[in-house]
């Protein structure tokens, strides 16, 4: 039972961190007041939560309104470790390809009925079954099978050796539903919530207003502490930033650059601001000419001023990035000498590589979000000196999507931030990744993930790791410049609330409205 | 006016809206990517989009699709939004209520405003009111509308702090606050509105006065007012008429910037949404409760016009 220690250690290392060493209470609030109960909490988001049906959904308000409703095994802490959620404990097999998780007991949905073991299983198949069509089936890592062993107990079988099992099971689709639910078809989840989540659905007009209120049923007895939230859709985004100023919403979801000065400045406003694994990119498509010459990518990721595009690209609330997906954010972060702009080098190599003359090419960036497109602008002014004559062409994301995205050979990415290292490399670098866009398929890069992710040592995951980045590093599969920030704001007397930097997780459960806040009807 | 007349355009409408049906279906099957891979979007895999279009009957052939989609229709059943799920019909009802009580506040305020100020300048013709009025109306015209509603808020809600900024509060639901949320756009609006309508009275009103029944008017010894709102003001409205049933058309979807800057989701915004997801249902019910509202439009306009001018006559 090695995992059942690991995993304390590592929630108390979390809170212990949390805090400053002080007291281990992973889940305090770092506010002095004590948590008021009740209240309504208006958020504002930036555009519609249209599906309901938490095994689907896959934009942000979504998320958070699933999160509201619904409960998964595990949840992630401000640390990106995994903390229970529906499951009480885990324990895994010493050779790390069989977990088991112990259930909390007594825990109901929303209609009375009882949360078991048999609905963890049916959830978990459902997820599997390509039918479903859950984005969760590729995120929740190599699940073989699940099967209860008892009423409380689920156990994983995997297909291979896999030590972030608890924190995969926290993604945001794998919510568990009933299984009569699922039974008799899951479209029902379109248009109600049987969940087991800190709150009800109470009215659902996804284009304007979704409301829920507290679960009195909630496993926890002492959260959630507000009585209801309002979720409101502003699809303008400086329309959205009034509505906090002027005090008609107390929270916001996110905000862009272009708006968070004028947050900053509001009385009454608190802007928040937290470093993050998001990031944009140059995808390369490296099994094709020119890309499939490593001196043409290192040539073009050597004419950028990283600096200047963290300016330019985010306005400044952002990170440089170093072709690598891992920043500071990620635990497993290993921290090389930044990529400085060197035109004279970029030249040669791209002479090297056969192109003295220079290279003609399209890049590609969808309109959503805009922050691709001026990626796209300023690598080509940034290129250009090198000899790099790209063209960039932006086009509607549906077109995108349809057309460029995992089939094109020159454009713009956009990804949040996963919670493991694995994660990211699993979903974008490996051979057999889910979104392969960069098609780079190294067989050295494939081995250290592979053995990071059967490798419970700290330090030796940290070094494989480490090496992996390394790799990437000098290889460029794709060019990464610019992490950026999470950026929201919210009303003075909000209290509890904390930007994740998973940029998908939001845990309104722990948030509570102090003096100030108006009465909401 | 005839029952035939009536018949025969009653007739017109349904075919109208059969045509537009078509259309707006053959254009969604153009244009590229379709609901599956915006649902799924990035999470797209092979077979989770093939189980996707299977469950939401897009693997069918398009006859196949517009045939069911047709007899659903017949039936007085437009399907469910391939987004949400949801039942796409009263959805869309519901925002066209949205977009047709900003449409009616807006088309109220601006004649309000509208005619008195085009009256104003057509009988001061070339003198500092006509001015100033055609300025405005120049300044109301090329103004966008973002601007038009940025200024609105920065003004009234972040300044002076008179208004809620924006959102939209349903009047049924706190008819107060409802209110208040409706000014800043009903405003934003009528602004935009009262450009076309003024200088359009304006110009009608110069042309009437200018003419023969006028001056036999004035000659046979009838005071200024009563020739302008007696005589000539009924004829320079008419043209009015025609102005107003075309803003109706735009108000339904050409704002849908006014729309998203206030939160106000009408049918424009819906239909916007819609298309961007390939939600076929829900673009359909869309386009055609709009092409229906703006033919109904039209159709009250001609009655109106009919009912104005006597020698109009519509067999």
């Amino acid at each position: 039972m090695t995992g059942m220690f690991q995993i304390h250690r590592r929630s108390f290392l979390a809170g212990a961190a949390a805090l400053g060493g002080g007291l281990v209470l992973p889940h305090a609030p770092l506010l002095a007041q004590a948590p008021k109960r009740g209240g309504t909490l208006r958020m504002s988001v930036d555009q519609a939560a249209a599906k309901l049906n938490p095994l689907l959904t896959r934009v942000n308000p979504e998320y958070l309104l699933a999160e509201l409703l619904y409960s998964s095994l595990t949840r992630l802490d401000l640390n990106m470790a995994a903390a229970p959620d529906l499951a009480e404990s885990w324990s895994n097999s010493a050779d790390l390809t069989e977990w088991t998780f112990k259930l909390r007991k007594g825990v109901v949905f929303h209609d009375g009925s009882p949360c078991t073991s048999a609905d963890v299983v049916a959830t978990f198949e459902a997820i599997l079954d390509p039918k479903t069509a859950s984005p969760a089936r590729q995120n929740i890592g190599p699940v073989e099978k699940v099967t209860a062993a008892d009423e409380t107990t689920v156990v994983f079988k995997l297909t291979g050796p896999y030590a972030d099992l608890p924190v995969a099971l926290a993604y945001t689709n794998a919510k568990i539903v009933p299984a009569a639910v699922i039974k008799q078809g899951l479209a029902r989840l379109d248009r109600e919530a049987v969940g087991t989540g800190p709150f009800k659905l109470v009215s659902f007009e996804p284009e304007r207003q979704v409301v829920v209120e507290r679960n009195p049923n909630y496993y926890d007895k002492a959260r959630p502490y507000l009585d209801r939230v309002q979720i409101v859709v502003y699809p303008d985004p400086s329309a959205e930033v009034s509505a906090l100023i002027a005090g008609d919403t107390d929270l916001m979801l996110n905000t862009v650059p272009t708006e968070f000065a004028r947050l900053q400045k509001a009385a009454g406003v608190k802007a928040l601001r937290q470093p993050s694994g998001q990031f944009c990119n140059v995808n390369m498509a490296c099994d094709k000419p020119p890309f499939n010459d490593a001196r043409v990518r290192q040539a073009l990721a050597l004419t950028i001023d990283r600096a200047a595009m963290v300016n330019f690209v985010t306005e400044g609330y952002g990170t440089p990035g170093n072709d690598t997906p891992l920043n500071k954010a990620y635990r497993f972060w290993s921290d090389l000498p930044l990529k400085k702009p060197d035109i004279a080098a970029a030249k040669k190599l791209l002479a090297d590589a056969g192109h003295a003359k220079g290279l003609d090419l399209t890049l590609i960036a969808s309109d959503r979000p805009g922050v691709r497109t001026q990626l796209a602008v300023a690598t080509r002014e940034m290129a250009k000196p090198a000899g790099f004559n790209i063209n960039v062409q932006t086009m509607p994301h549906a077109t995108y999507l349809d057309q460029v995205w995992k089939k094109g050979s020159f454009y713009i990415g956009f990804y949040n931030m996963q919670p493991t290292a694995d994660a990211i490399f699993a979903l974008l670098y490996t051979s057999n990744a889910a979104w392969n866009e960069t098609r780079w398929n190294n067989a050295a890069f494939d081995k250290l993930v592979g053995e990071a992710r059967t490798t419970v040592d700290e330090a030796r995951r940290r070094q494989l790791y480490a090496e992996a980045q390394k790799l990437m590093h000098a290889e460029v599969p794709s060019m990464i410049p610019v992490f950026f920030d999470l950026l929201a704001a919210q009303r003075d007397y909000v209290q509890g609330y904390q930007l994740h930097p998973r940029g998908a997780v939001f845990r309104l459960d722990y948030v509570s409205l102090g003096d100030g806040a108006p009465k909401r009807g | 006016m005839s029952l035939t007349f009536l018949l025969r355009r009653g007739g017109l409408m349904v075919y109208t809206l059969a045509v537009v049906s078509l259309v707006v279906f053959g254009i969604t099957q153009v244009l590229p990517a379709d609901a599956a891979v915006m649902m799924l979007g990035e999470n797209a895999t092979p077979e989770a989009l093939a189980a996707v279009r299977e469950r939401l009957g897009l693997d069918q052939p398009v006859i196949v699709q517009y045939g069911r989609w047709l007899a659903g229709v017949l039936r007085g059943d437009f399907g469910f939004s391939l987004r949400t799920g949801q039942k796409v019909a009263p959805v869309m009802l519901e925002a066209l209520g949205r977009s047709l009580l900003l449409a009616a506040l807006s088309i109220g305020l601006m004649l309000l405003i509208a005619v008195p100020l085009g009256i104003v300048a057509a009988v001061r013709r070339g003198r500092l009111a006509d001015l100033v009025v055609s300025l405005m109306s120049y300044v109301g015209v090329s103004l966008p509308e973002f601007v038009t509603a940025t200024l609105a808020v920065l003004l009234l809600a972040d300044w002076l702090q008179l208004l809620p900024a924006t959102g939209y509060v349903p009047p049924t639901e706190d008819p107060v606050r409802g209110l208040k949320h409706l000014v800043l756009p009903v405003l934003t609006v009528s602004v935009i509105l009262v450009a076309h309508v003024s200088r359009m009275v304006r110009s009608e009103l110069v042309d009437v006065l200018h003419a023969d029944y006028i001056r036999a008017a004035r000659l046979k010894g009838l005071d200024a007012r009563t020739v302008l709102f007696k005589h000539a003001l009924r004829n320079a409205l008419l043209p009015a008429i025609t102005i107003v049933a075309l803003d109706v058309g735009y108000l339904l979807g050409g704002i849908i910037v006014v729309e998203e800057i206030f939160a106000l989701p009408g049918v424009g915004r819906q239909l916007i949404v819609a298309i961007q997801n390939r939600d076929l249902p829900a673009i359909q019910a869309g386009a055609l409760i709009m092409a229906a509202t703006y033919s109904a439009v039209n159709f009250l306009a001609d009655i109106a016009y009919a009912a104005l001018d006597k020698r109009i006559q519509y067999e």
